[in-house]
C-alpha cells in the first residue's frame, strides 16, 4: 500500500514580461526606405516595417511605465515621436512620410495597449501572506483594461460600417494625433475629421452603454 | 446596418449638431418625416453626443486611460523578481522564502544562524537604499523604533548592510494580516480586541515619541499561534516619504498626488489623515485617525471614505462625514462605540483623541461594559448563550457574540481558527473506522501548549491532523474536513497531511511501503521540491500542508497505510540523504536498498520511546510529545 500523489501539483500561473527583442534595432536608413516604399505602394514594406516599430514603441512604452520613473505619465504623441525621430532618418524623409508614421503607430499602439489590457483583464494574481496591498490599485487597473477592450471591440464594429470615421477615432484615441495629423494621414479635411470624431464618438457611447439599456 | 441607412443617419446627425442645440430638435423631426425608427435613432445619437461630452468619454489618450493597468502590471513583475534565493545567506541570516513585496521591497523569512529563530527580512530597494538623506532619516527613525518592546510591536532585532544589501531583520509572524483576516467571519468581540491590541501599541510607540504614519489592515498580524496583534513596520513609512519638514502647497500637493497616484506602491490613500492627505505635518494623532477609520471598516464592511479614484478619496477624506454607523454596518454597533470611531474621525486634530491611552481607556472600558452586559444576559437565559457558533451561509448581519467571559485573559478570546471550507456539499457515505494513535491519550488545548514557556530540559512537539476530502464517480463530493478519528478510507479517497510546527526543526514525512526483499520501501512525502522550499527546516509555529496544493490518494490494495513522522531538533543525516528521491518524477520512492535499510533502522532504533500522543477532539488535531530531540512518530491509516 503506498499513497499517490493526485495529479500534479498545482502551480500559480505568473506573469512574467515578454522577453526582450535581442536583435538590435534596426538602422534608420533602413526603416526610412521601408516607410518610403511603403508610401509609394509597395505593401511587402509594411509586413517589415509594422514588427519594427511595433518592438520599438512596446520597448519605449514599457520604459516610460517603468518604476524609474516617478511621474508615470506616457503621453503617446510624445512616444510616438520620440520613436519617429530614433527610427527614421529625418534628412531623407518627405513630410508625408511623418503622417504614415504616425498612422501606423496609431494602429500599432492600439494592438500593444489591447494586448496588455487582455494579458492584464485574464491573469489571475494572488497575494502572498505579508505582502503589501495592491488591492485598490488592483481594482481600478482590471476595471480600466476591461474597459478598454469592450471600446476596441466597438471599435472593429464601427469599422465594419463606417470604416473612415473609426480609423480617425484609432487615429486620435489611440494614436494620440491631432485633428491636422489625422486629417493629414487620411486626406481629408480638418473640418471632417472634427466631424467624423463627433459621430464616432457617439456612436462608440451608445454601443458602450446601450448594452445595459 | 445597411451603408445607405447609416448614411442618412449620419448626415442628419452632422446637419444638427451644426445647429444650435434648440434648433435640432425640430430639425431631425423634419428631416425624419413618417419614419420614426430614423427619428429614434438620431435622437438616440444625438443624446449620446451630449452625454459623451459630459463625461469626458474618451477624451484623453488611450495610453493614460491604460496607465493604471501597465503600471499595475509593471509592479507586479517588479514584485515578482527575486533579489536573494532560498538558501542563500545574508550576514548571518539564511533566506527560507520570499513572504512578499511592496513598497518597502522584499521580505523573506529567514533564519537568524546565530540566534536560532525565525526573522523576516526586508531587504531596502535600491532606490531607497541609494538616497543617503532618506537612509539617514530612516536609520535614526528604525533605531528608535527598535527600542520598542512591547507584545503587540513587531519587534525590530537589526537594521544593517551586507554588501551592497540593506536590510531590516524584525522579528516573524506567522499568521494572516488584518486584511485577511477580515474576508473571514468577525465577531464586535474581535473587534474591540484587535482594536485595544492596535491601540496599546500606538500607545507605547507614541510614549517613545514614534508615529507609525500608515496604520491600515495590511500592516496589522494577527499571530496564528494565540491571535495576538501585531504591528507592522513601526518607523518604517519614513521610508516611502521623499521629504521632511513643511511643504509648501504646490509641494504638499505632488507629494500627495505621487502617493496618490494609481498603481503606485503605496496602494491606498484610504487611512490617511486629513492632515496627511493636505501634506501638513503630522503627529501622533494621525495615527488615531487611521485606527478610526480600520475600526470603522471593521465594522461596516468598507471604508468610510471611498471614491472611485483616490483623489475622490482624497475629497472625501478632506470634506465628507461618512455614513453614521447606526445604520451602515454589518452588525448592530454599540452607541458607546459609535462615538468612540467618530471622536477618531474628527477632521480637526484638536478634536479627535489627543492621546492613544485616552482611546485606549474609553475602548477598554467598553469592553468590560459589553462583558458585563453578556454576563447578565447568560445568567437570565443561559440556554440562549451557547458558544456562538459560525454561519456559514455567509450572513454576517448582527453578530454581537462576545466569546469571552468577563475578566477573561487574551487567550480565552482568540476567535476559533478558521476552518478550510470548500463549497461542495453532498452528503457522504462514511463508513468503517481506523487511526491507531498511541497509548497516552489526554486532552489539553491548544493554547496551553502554545504559550507554555520553553521547558528548560529538550523536547520535540509537534501537531498534526489529517484533511480528507472525499470521492465518488471520479468527482470530489462535500467539502473536505479535518478527520475526528475514524473513517474508512475509500480507494478513492483524497488525503493530505497538516503538521503544525510547535517549534523549529527538522521535518521528514515518509510512508512505509510493501516489502520488497525483506525490506520496507519507503516513500518521501516530505521534504519535497515544491514545498517549503525543498528544505527540511521548519520554523516555529508554522502550518505545513502535506503534499502543498495537493492530495494523496491511496493505491488499490488494502490493509494499514503506514506514515512515519520525524521531528528532529537537528538535521538527520539519513534523512537528508532521501531528498533526491523525492521528486515527482521518481514519485518519491526511495529506489536504493542501502538507503532503504538505512531509514529503516533509524525509524526503528527512534521509535522505541514513543511520544505522548494527545487528541485534541475539539480541534480535531493530535499533539506529538517526547522528551530528547529526536521525535518518531507511525500513524496508521486503515484503508478498506
Amino acid at each position: 500500500m503506498v499513497l499517490h500523489l493526485a495529479g500534479q501539483a498545482l502551480t500559480a500561473k505568473r506573469f512574467s514580461p515578454a522577453p526582450m527583442n535581442k536583435e538590435s534595432t534596426p538602422s534608420p536608413h533602413e526603416i526610412t526606405q521601408l516607410l518610403e516604399d511603403w508610401s509609394n505602394g509597395n505593401q511587402a514594406a509594411l509586413d517589415k516595417l509594422y514588427p519594427l516599430v511595433y518592438e520599438e514603441l512596446r520597448r519605449m512604452a514599457r520604459r516610460y511605465m517603468s518604476r524609474e520613473r516617478k511621474d508615470h505619465t506616457l503621453q503617446t504623441t510624445a512616444l510616438i515621436n520620440e520613436a519617429y525621430l530614433r527610427l527614421v532618418d529625418q534628412k531623407h524623409v518627405h513630410w508625408q512620410n511623418r503622417a504614415h508614421f504616425f498612422g501606423i503607430s496609431a494602429q500599432i499602439m492600439r494592438r500593444i495597449l489591447i494586448d496588455h489590457a487582455r494579458r492584464y483583464a485574464y491573469t489571475k494574481r494572488g497575494a502572498g501572506a505579508q505582502r503589501i496591498s495592491l488591492d485598490e490599485a488592483a481594482v481600478v487597473a482590471k476595471g480600466r483594461a476591461t474597459e478598454l477592450l469592450s471600446l476596441d471591440e466597438a471599435l472593429n464594429s464601427l469599422a465594419e460600417i463606417d470604416p473612415r470615421r473609426s480609423r480617425v477615432v484609432e487615429l486620435r484615441f489611440f494614436g494620440g494625433l491631432d485633428n491636422d495629423e489625422i486629417a493629414a494621414v487620411l486626406k481629408i479635411s480638418p473640418n471632417t475629421v472634427i466631424r467624423d470624431w463627433n459621430l464616432a464618438r457617439a456612436w462608440l457611447y451608445q454601443e458602450l452603454s446601450g448594452s445595459v439599456v | 446596418m445597411k451603408p445607405e441607412r447609416w448614411q442618412q443617419i449620419s448626415e442628419i446627425f452632422e446637419s444638427a449638431l451644426a445647429l444650435e442645440p434648440d434648433e435640432r430638435l425640430a430639425y431631425v423631426e423634419q428631416e425624419c418625416g413618417a419614419d420614426e425608427a430614423l427619428r429614434r435613432e438620431v435622437d438616440r445619437l444625438i443624446e449620446s453626443h451630449h452625454k459623451g461630452n459630459e463625461e469626458n468619454f474618451i477624451a484623453s489618450p488611450a495610453t493614460e486611460r491604460a496607465a493604471p493597468f501597465l503600471v499595475h502590471e509593471d509592479n507586479e513583475a517588479e514584485l515578482s523578481r527575486n533579489r536573494l534565493e532560498e538558501g542563500q545567506k545574508v550576514s548571518h541570516y539564511l533566506i527560507i522564502r520570499k513572504l512578499g513585496a511592496g513598497g518597502m521591497g522584499e521580505v523573506y523569512l529567514a533564519q537568524d544562524t546565530q540566534l536560532d529563530r525565525a526573522v523576516a527580512l526586508k531587504i531596502l530597494p535600491a532606490e531607497v537604499a541609494s538616497d543617503k538623506r532618506r537612509m539617514q532619516r530612516f536609520k535614526q527613525e528604525a533605531r528608535m523604533a527598535s527600542a520598542l518592546n512591547q507584545p503587540n510591536i513587531v519587534t525590530i532585532f537589526e537594521f544593517n548592510q551586507a554588501d551592497s544589501l540593506h536590510f531590516i531583520a524584525t522579528e516573524y509572524v506567522d499568521g494572516e494580516t488584518l486584511r485577511q483576516h477580515l474576508r473571514g467571519r468577525v465577531t464586535m468581540a474581535d473587534i474591540i480586541d484587535i482594536s485595544i491590541q492596535i491601540l496599546a501599541a500606538l500607545d507605547a510607540a507614541h510614549e517613545a515619541k514614534i508615529v507609525h504614519r500608515d496604520i491600515k489592515p495590511e500592516n496589522v498580524m494577527i499571530r496564528r499561534r494565540d491571535r495576538v496583534v501585531k504591528v507592522l513596520d513601526f518607523g518604517l513609512a519614513k521610508l516611502t516619504e521623499k521629504k521632511t519638514g513643511a511643504l509648501s502647497d504646490t509641494e504638499a500637493a505632488t507629494e500627495v498626488l505621487v502617493k496618490t497616484m494609481p498603481g503606485s506602491l503605496m496602494g491606498t490613500v484610504n487611512y490617511m489623515s486629513p492632515e496627511q492627505a493636505q501634506g501638513l505635518t503630522v503627529d501622533n494623532r494621525t495615527d488615531l485617525w487611521s485606527t478610526g477609520v480600520v475600526i470603522y471598516e471593521m465594522l461596516a464592511g468598507r471604508s468610510p471614505f471611498g471614491g472611485a479614484t483616490s483623489s475622490h478619496t482624497v475629497v472625501e477624506i478632506l470634506e465628507k462625514e461618512p455614513r453614521s454607523l447606526a445604520d451602515g454596518a454589518r452588525m448592530k454597533v454599540p452607541a458607546e462605540l459609535q462615538r468612540i470611531v467618530s471622536k477618531a474621525l474628527s477632521k480637526n486634530p484638536d478634536e479627535r483623541y489627543q492621546t492613544a491611552k485616552d482611546m485606549l481607556i474609553d475602548l477598554r472600558s467598553l469592553r468590560r461594559r459589553l462583558d458585563v452586559d453578556a454576563e447578565i444576559e447568560r445568567s437570565a437565559s443561559p440556554e440562549t448563550v451557547a458558544p456562538s457558533v459560525s454561519t456559514d451561509n455567509g450572513d454576517r448581519g448582527n453578530e454581537t457574540a462576545i466569546q469571552s467571559p468577563a475578566g477573561g485573559t487574551q487567550e480565552e478570546q482568540r476567535a476559533p481558527r478558521k476552518r478550510v471550507v470548500v463549497g461542495v456539499l453532498l452528503t457522504a457515505m462514511v463508513v468503517v473506522v481506523a487511526l491507531a494513535f498511541g497509548v497516552n491519550v489526554w486532552r489539553s488545548s491548544r493554547a496551553k501548549l502554545a504559550s507554555s514557556a520553553p521547558a528548560a530540559v529538550a523536547e520535540r512537539q509537534l501537531n498534526y491532523w489529517i484533511m480528507v476530502q472525499k470521492y465518488k464517480d471520479d468527482k470530489p463530493y462535500q467539502a473536505p474536513f479535518r478527520l475526528a478519528g475514524e473513517i474508512n478510507f475509500e480507494p478513492q479517497y483524497h488525503i493530505r497531511l497538516h503538521v503544525l510546527s510547535l517549534q523549529s526543526g527538522y521535518l521528514y514525512v515518509l510512508n512505509e511501503g510493501p516489502l520488497e526483499k525483506g525490506l520496507p520501501q519507503f516513500i518521501v512525502l516530505f521534504p519535497s521540491p515544491t514545498a517549503n522550499g525543498g528544505s527540511s527546516l521548519v520554523l516555529e509555529s508554522n502550518e505545513l500542508q502535506i503534499p502543498e496544493e495537493s492530495w494523496f490518494t491511496f493505491d488499490n490494495e488494502q490493509g494499514t497505510e503506514k506514515l512515519w513522522l520525524v521531528f528532529s531538533a537537528n538535521a538527520v543525516t539519513q534523512l537528508e540523504a532521501v531528498k533526491g528521491f523525492a521528486t515527482a518524477k521518481g514519485k518519491g520512492v526511495i529506489r536504493d536498498p542501502d538507503l532503504n535499510r538505512t531509514v529503516q533502522e533509524f525509524l526503528a532504533t527512534h521509535s522505541v520511546s514513543k511520544p505522548a500522543v494527545e487528541k485534541n477532539n475539539e480541534q480535531k488535531e493530535t499533539n506529538l510529545k517526547v522528551p530528547g530531540t529526536v521525535l518518531v512518530h507511525q500513524i496508521d491509516l486503515e484503508h478498506h
